[in-house]
C-alpha cells in the first residue's frame, strides 16, 4: 500500500513532522473510526480525523440541524438548517477530503443497535451529549475491546480521556456512579460556548490519531480537564477498578480476546 | 555462491531518487518515505535543485539522524 501523489501533497505538512512517518499515515488510511454525534464535539473531531486521512469515518447522529446549533457545530452552516446532521456532516467532510470514505448513520445509538454500529471500528470517538449514551458507548466498547475517546463539555469547561479496554481505566472506572437523569444540567439548560467544543473535540481527534498510529502518549489512565474560564488545564490520574461491571474481571474478557481463546 | 544474509546484501544497495523540479517540502516527503522503506545502513542518493531544496533536504535528513554528505547537486544519505 503506497501513498498516491495527491495524498503525499495533501498530507505533506504532517508527513514531514519528525514524530510522523509513512507507516503512521498508512495506519490512518487503513483505520476505521466511528464518531458518535455530529454536534459541538463531533464536528471538530470528525473534521480533523478526515483531514488527517483516517480511511473510513462513520458519523452517527439522528438529529436535524437547528438554528441554535450553529454557534458551536461548524460543519453545519445556515443553509443546512433542517438537514440531517449525519448526512450534512458526511457531505462537508467529503468536500474536505475525497480520499477518505465517510459513512453517515442517521440513527440514535441505543442498547439494541450499539454493538452492530460500533463493531469493526478501530477507535470510537464519543461526541454524544447524554450520560446514558456515554455509559452505553463505554460498556459496548469494553465488551467489544474497542479503543475509545470519551469527552464532555458544558459552559466554558470540558474534559477528555482515552480508554483501552482491559488495559486502562474505562469511563465507568473513572466515573462509577451514573448520574440520575435530570440531575446534571444539559447543554440546553446550562449552555456551552462553541470554542470549548472546538478545543475538546479537536483534542479527541488528536487522541484517536495517537491511539491509531502509536505516535505520542494517549490520555490513558488520565483525564484532562480544562477550565476554559481560568485557562487552566488539569490532568487527573485515574485507574482501573477490578470490580468494574464494564471492564473488570467480573465482566469477562472483551469479545476480541474471547474469539482468540475460542480459536485456540 | 554468496553466503551473505539477505539483510547484509540489502544494506549495500544504493537507491537513487531524482527530485529535480520537486518543490519543498514534497522533495523531503519523498526522500523520507524512501529512507523509511530501506534497511538501516542502506544508501540513498538524491538529486535535487540547488538552493533551498538541496539545503533543506540535507538539513532535514541530518535532523532525522541520518548521515548526510553534500556532493554538488547530489545529497548522499546513509540511512540510520
Amino acid at each position: 500500500m503506497t501513498l498516491s501523489d495527491p495524498e503525499l501533497i495533501r498530507y505533506s505538512r504532517q508527513l514531514v513532522m519528525s514524530e510522523w512517518s509513512g507507516a503512521a499515515q498508512e495506519s490512518l488510511r487503513s483505520a476505521s473510526v466511528m464518531v458518535i454525534g455530529a454536534g459541538a464535539l463531533g464536528c471538530p473531531a470528525a473534521t480533523y480525523l478526515a483531514a488527517a486521512g483516517v480511511g473510513r469515518i462513520g458519523v452517527i447522529d439522528d438529529d436535524e440541524v437547528e438554528l441554535s446549533n450553529l454557534h458551536r457545530q461548524p460543519l453545519h452552516l445556515t443553509p443546512d438548517i433542517g438537514a440531517r446532521k449525519a448526512d450534512n456532516a458526511a457531505v462537508k467532510l467529503g468536500f474536505l477530503n475525497p480520499e477518505v470514505v465517510i459513512e453517515p448513520f442517521p440513527a440514535r445509538l441505543e442498547p439494541a443497535n450499539a454493538e452492530a454500529l460500533l463493531a469493526g471500528a478501530n477507535v470510537v470517538v464519543d461526541c454524544s451529549d447524554s450520560f446514558a449514551t456515554r455509559y452505553l458507548v463505554n460498556d459496548t466498547c469494553c465488551a467489544l475491546g474497542i479503543a475509545l475517546v470519551e469527552a464532555g463539555v458544558l459552559g466554558l469547561s470540558g474534559l477528555v480521556m482515552s480508554i483501552r479496554p482491559g488495559e486502562s481505566a474505562c469511563y465507568r472506572c473513572a466515573f462509577p456512579i451514573e448520574p440520575e437523569p435530570g440531575s446534571v444540567p444539559t447543554c440546553r439548560e446550562a449552555g456551552v460556548l462553541g470554542a470549548i467544543g472546538g478545543i475538546i473535540g479537536s483534542f479527541q481527534a488528536l487522541e484517536a490519531i495517537k491511539l491509531l498510529t502509536g505516535v505520542g502518549e494517549p490520555l490513558l489512565d488520565r483525564i484532562l480537564q480544562l477550565d476554559g474560564a481560568a485557562s487552566a488545564p488539569l490532568a487527573i490520574s485515574t485507574r482501573r477498578r477490578q470490580d468494574c461491571p464494564a471492564c473488570g474481571e467480573a465482566a469477562g474478557p472483551p469479545a476480541g480476546a474471547r474469539a482468540v481463546e475460542e480459536a485456540v | 555462491m554468496s553466503a551473505h544474509p539477505r539483510g547484509a546484501v540489502a544494506a549495500r544497495e544504493v537507491q537513487e531518487l531524482d527530485l529535480r523540479g520537486v518543490a519543498c517540502p514534497l522533495n523531503w516527503v519523498r526522500t523520507r518515505l524512501a529512507l523509511e522503506s530501506m534497511p538501516v545502513g542502506g544508501r540513498l542518493v538524491v538529486l535535487l535543485d540547488p538552493g533551498e531544496p538541496l539545503e533543506s533536504v540535507s538539513r532535514s535528513a541530518r535532523e532525522d539522524g541520518h548521515e548526510v554528505e553534500l556532493d554538488g547537486d547530489l545529497v548522499r544519505i546513509l540511512r540510520r
